[in-house]
């Protein structure tokens, strides 16, 4: 099976996830063009890129500056505002404030060095302490990905917390949902990890806590505030995503045997594919747009431009494309409606509701 | 902060455009004044976006010493190894107010070779924490003539250290009559992450500040005097001066590789 998906991959490495490209895996956890570029390591920017349809996210300098300075932000002097957080927050005793930056090792140990201290502290149920720089490893259909949590903070009551800085502003104790949305799916990506991490050293998964603690700057200002956001439903989203990519086989089946998505860079490493080629090679594989890929998914802008073309009900997004299970067009959901079309069998419920909706609409046009 | 962040980045996107085009129609007057526009804005951001970072360098006197003897100062009245940050913002409260983050970057590389060149010739170092490790840590200086304990770290010792700066902070400033603004504004900040330090949106009183802050030090004080005195007995046994003073960076890295 490696073999097939290195095919769909075309002699180029295979591309490594990081937090924020598994993350969004279970964002759109029914797409299966996603799950089969992402199973094969696929390079979706680039690929996008080459048919022209390049994503409009990335983040900007000034995003990343701001970013970081927050962290430092919240992180200097021995996780000073940190610490009064968690002491509001998780009522973290005074007497726990110790602090391990996990890089001091050098970066080429630094994975060791976080397995090597967090098997300690569960060990001995020592005093809390931040890892600060920790370094986790999570395999993603067959590849190993490397993941760096912003902080990890043990313990209160013996069990861990996935501490995540966002800066992205509260403001009367409201986030943007979407924001918050994007950073619980992330920090689920890493309370996986650290769980996989302790289960391996043998010790009981549950000392990860599904609240991660989510800090933002408050109120235009710098000032960090944190609240506690359950995780539950995005680990259980991405777990079943993740099973779903080492069972990429099921994809597989039904697609000819010499797909391929490679785009056949020259000496210099550009593509020479022809674009149309690779465009008809992605519409082999079923997408699922939802408007929610914009934010998410390098592919978006393909994508929604093939949801166009075809007059997809996801374009609605997908709680309308939910309601109108069964129908596949827009076109098609039109004709029942003014009983141009006949309902095909299991459609008639769907055609009866449609044409209600349409009698009402005439209604109040009227 | 007059505006937020977000406002700037618009404007400062703006301003960039507008540039731009005023130097594709050879407009050079006005790419000129947009150009002062623009870097008065990008200003604004930097100082917006370090909050408690130093403003407005210009209205102040000329710096009258040396880079590194403004941070010796500055790390003489902390009394723990400090972060860059810190060390600026105490050189803003209480000093020339003329020291810039960046001027910082290389000073201990410079330090460490000039120690290297020609040991012990000056009266002090400006140096590095070690970890407990022997690596030193990330972003810290120190004084070579500090006691080896002081310039070690344990576990505890980042919180400890905190404590104990925010208690040399009050202490100076109980000691002026009029204490700077900036100075005060310093403490509040400290101080606010100290339990029982401030009463909500209050300024921050020193002698209050002091006596919470040694509240909690009694709380880590015997654990970390202990894990310090470790780390630096071991420093004192396996490293030479050098890397006593700047750190083992060679020795993790060796291990690493075997
Ligand atoms: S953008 Fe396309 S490939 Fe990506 S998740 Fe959405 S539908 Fe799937």
């Amino acid at each position: 099976m490696n073999g097939r998906l290195d095919r769909l991959r075309g002699p180029v490495p295979s591309r490594p996830h990081d937090a924020r490209a598994i993350a969004a895996l279970a964002a759109n956890p029914g797409c299966a063009r996603r799950a089969l570029l992402d199973a094969a390591g696929v390079d979706k920017d680039r690929t996008a890129r080459h048919l022209g349809f390049p994503a409009p996210f990335g983040q900007s300098q000034f995003a990343i500056t701001r970013g970081n300075s927050f962290e430092t932000v919240v992180k200097e002097n021995g996780c000073a505002e940190l610490l009064r957080l968690l002491r509001e927050l998780l009522k973290l005793p005074v007497a726990e404030v110790g602090y391990q930056d996990v890089e001091s090792v050098g970066a080429h140990l630094r994975h060791s060095h976080t397995r090597a201290l967090v098997d300690r502290a569960a060990r001995e149920d020592g005093p809390a302490v931040f890892y600060d720089h920790p370094l986790l490893s999570l395999r993603i259909a067959g590849h190993v990905c490397y993941l760096e949590p912003d902080v990890v903070a043990f313990q209160v009551e013996g069990r861990f917390h996935i501490v995540e800085i966002k800066s992205f502003s509260v403001i009367d104790g409201q986030a943007e949902p979407r924001k918050v949305a994007a950073a619980a799916r992330q920090a689920a990506v890493y309370v996986l990890a650290l769980r996989a991490l302790l289960a391996d050293l043998g010790h009981a998964e549950e000392r990860v806590s599904h609240e991660v603690v989510l800090v933002c700057p408050e109120n235009f200002a710098n000032q960090p505030t944190a609240a506690l956001v359950d995780v539950r439903r995005q680990l259980a989203v991405l777990r079943r995503q993740l099973t779903r990519l080492t069972r990429v086989d099921t994809l597989l089946d039904g697609l000819p045997e010499g797909l391929t998505f490679d785009l056949a860079p020259g000496q210099d490493g550009v593509p020479t594919r022809p674009a149309g080629e690779v465009a008809e090679a992605l519409s082999r594989v079923p997408a699922r747009y939802a408007p929610d890929c914009l934010s998410t998914c390098d592919m978006c802008m393909f994508c929604r431009d093939e949801a166009r073309e075809s007059g997809a009900t996801d374009l609605l997004g997908r709680q309308v494309r939910d309601e109108l299970g069964g129908v596949s067009s827009v076109a098609e959901a039109l004709g029942l409606a003014e009983g141009t079309l006949e309902p095909a069998e299991g459609q008639e419920e769907i055609a009866r509701l449609l044409r209600l909706a349409e009698r009402l609409r005439e209604e109040c046009l009227r | 902060m007059s505006e937020s962040l977000d406002a700037l980045e618009l404007r400062i996107a703006e301003l960039r455009a507008q540039v731009r085009r005023a130097v594709k129609a050879r407009d050079n007057t006005l790419a000129r004044s947009l150009r002062g526009d623009l870097r008065r804005a990008e200003q604004a951001w930097d100082r917006a976006v370090g909050a408690g970072e130093p403003e407005s360098p210009q209205e102040r006197e000329a710096p009258l010493l040396p880079v590194r003897e403004q941070v010796h100062q500055a790390l003489a009245l902390l009394g723990v190894p400090s972060a860059v940050r810190m060390i600026v913002a105490v050189n803003d409260a209480f000093f020339s107010g003329a020291l810039r983050g960046p001027q910082l970057t290389s000073l201990r590389r410079d330090e460490e070779r000039s120690f290297r060149g020609d040991p012990y010739a000056r009266p002090y170092y400006l140096c590095a924490a070690l970890t407990d490790r022997l690596s030193p840590a990330r972003g810290l200086l120190a004084d070579s003539t500090w006691e080896p304990e002081r310039r070690v770290l344990g576990p505890l010792s980042p919180r400890v250290d905190f404590l104990v700066s925010a208690m040399r902070v009050a202490d100076r400033l109980v000691r002026m009559t009029d204490p700077p603004q900036g100075a005060r504004r310093l403490l509040r900040r400290m101080a606010q992450n100290i339990p029982g330090a401030v009463e909500g949106l209050a300024p921050a009183d020193p002698e209050t500040t002091i006596r919470a802050a040694r509240a909690e030090l009694e709380v880590h004080h015997a654990a970390d005097v202990a894990q310090r005195a470790e780390v630096a007995a071991r420093a004192g046994r396996q490293l030479s001066d050098a890397e006593r003073l700047f750190g083992a960076v060679a020795l993790s890295t060796l291990r690493g590789a075997s």
